[in-house]
């Protein structure tokens, strides 16, 4: 690692040893728990400036408390989501869509892509979802008393049924996999690899679905129109690049944590089998004690914020797993409690940019967990296993092995 | 008791129609309707909850109506005489 200068205008006295990437805890550990690993900067100043806090290395202000995340998120105007993350990988500059846009040209193409996403579209789709997890469920119950839980559930539910809403084909589920492992968590050399791949691959789809429309996303997008015009090639690219990676691996996570936490914790395990009314309040309360993203902003103007001299161009990071321990927001932060009401985490972040599929993917979580608990018995972390866990820009878990002999 | 829609706040989270899906009504986005809400007598504590419910913040519980009345015996014009 390499030790970055601070920037001349932030106090030294505000620059603390603290990374998502660096920190004891982030990095693949067996039977970790990175999130509680964060939550130790509860104990400290609710903002400072970490000197390598990106995946690339850069610095960034720690914002830790979730009113100030809130005030950040919500000002796009003074806190812009414009960085080119995916295509600076590739040496270009174009944003993904509407990620990494700010209003007002985020709100026309959020416009366009919400009903895709809304509610009630999501009641229309939560068959599928449940059908999909009742035949993968039912096959890892035929097959033994122990399976992989990410390998065999997590991912084949979610990035099939992401599959399925883009019109994609369910037996390159693999490949897709690989793509977004390599991308999100892989090395210098396979992330832009990757990325080269997934752009090649979109671009190759407009072009299919340009040449013979079908019913699905791509071609609702290419014939879609905003401000009274098609699509340029940029913008549908933006936009199925941001898709298809969102979908791949966030849902699976949350699912993963969630399992993870349930096989440790066998009284509330049973009682969510037990009383499987309970799912809905409890999956809240998973997802807020297991986020997975950290939401970087760059400020564009010079802002003295809550004592910190944040200056244009400086970035600012608003993690949720960060916001979710915050004691002022939650009592007993730390303690994970399935019957927590008013619970107002901030795991599909706050303002405009709040995730498009947050409805979906809460269906996705709460189906999987009701399915699961109604046809695996009571189950545990296989005996000399351990699940692995990391930080970093993405929190995931690699490995889930359960054990229900 | 009413409840005070800040809707320029509203993100589309969908909290509170989870909750109360009588009380609070979306759009096709899935973005709060327009307007603040008059909550009916037997309805009051899923709408609480449903205007706690929200991650920005969007919803203000108003239990006192009564106290909002506008004094419309006034008229602007004297004011700014």
């Amino acid at each position: 690692m390499t030790i970055n200068a601070v920037p001349d205008h932030v106090p030294p006295e505000m620059v603390r040893d603290f990374s998502l990437f660096t920190s004891p805890g982030m990095a693949s550990t067996p039977n970790g728990d990175p999130h509680a690993a964060v939550a130790c900067v509860h104990a400290g100043p609710p903002i400072f400036y970490s000197p390598y806090n990106t995946r690339d290395g850069r610095g960034t202000w720690v914002i830790t408390r979730a009113a100030d995340q809130r005030r950040v998120l919500q000002d796009a105007e003074t806190f812009s989501s414009h960085r080119s993350i995916f295509s600076s990988a590739l040496g270009e500059n174009w944003p993904m869509i509407p990620l990494e846009l700010d209003p007002p040209a985020h709100g026309v193409f959020r416009s366009l892509l919400n009903p895709l996403l809304s509610p009630k579209r999501v009641v229309v789709l939560e068959p599928k979802v449940r059908e999909r997890a009742i035949t993968l469920i039912l096959r890892i119950a035929a097959s033994g008393t122990s399976c992989d839980v990410m390998k065999d559930f997590a991912f084949p539910f979610t990035v099939s049924i992401f599959l399925r809403l883009l019109g994609l084909p369910d037996h390159r589920l693999d490949t897709f996999v690989g793509w977004a492992k390599d991308l999100l968590h892989g090395d210098d050399v396979k992330r832009p690899a990757a990325a080269r791949t997934i752009v090649a691959f979109i671009d190759e789809l407009a072009t299919k679905r340009r040449k013979e429309p079908v019913d699905d996303f791509m071609t609702f997008i290419i014939q879609a129109q905003v401000e009274g015009r098609r699509l340029t090639e940029e913008e549908v690219r933006g936009i199925g690049v941001l898709v298809f990676i969102a979908g791949l691996d966030t849902v699976a996570a949350a699912i993963g944590f969630g399992l993870a936490y349930l096989a440790r914790n066998i009284k509330d395990q049973d009682l969510l089998r037990r009383e499987p009314d309970r799912i809905v309040l409890a999956a809240e309360e998973l997802l807020r004690a297991y986020p997975s993203v950290q939401i970087i902003r760059v400020a564009t103007k010079d802002i003295d914020f809550e004592g910190a001299p944040i200056r244009k161009g400086d970035y600012v990071s608003c993690a949720a797993m960060i916001a979710n321990r915050d004691p002022a927001e939650f009592e007993c932060p730390n303690t994970v409690d399935l019957a927590r009401e008013d619970n107002r985490h901030a795991a599909f972040g706050y303002g405009p940019h709040r995730c498009l599929g947050s409805h979906l993917a809460r269906r996705e979580i709460v189906i999987g967990l009701e399915e699961w608990l109604a046809r695996i018995p009571a189950f545990r972390i296989q005996n000399a296993t351990a699940p692995i866990t990391s930080g970093g820009h993405l929190f995931g878990i690699e490995n889930l092995i359960l054990d229900w002999s | 008791m009413r409840i005070i829609v800040h809707k320029t706040k509203c993100q589309g989270h969908a909290r509170c129609s989870a909750q109360a899906p009588d009380v609070f009504k979306l759009d096709d986005e899935g973005y709060i309707l327009p307007g603040d809400i008059e909550v009916a007598e037997g309805q009051q504590l899923l709408a609480s909850r449903g205007a706690r419910s929200c991650p920005e913040r969007a919803l203000e519980l108003d239990p006192t109506p009564a106290a909002r009345v506008v004094p419309d015996a006034i008229e602007p014009r004297v004011w700014r005489a």
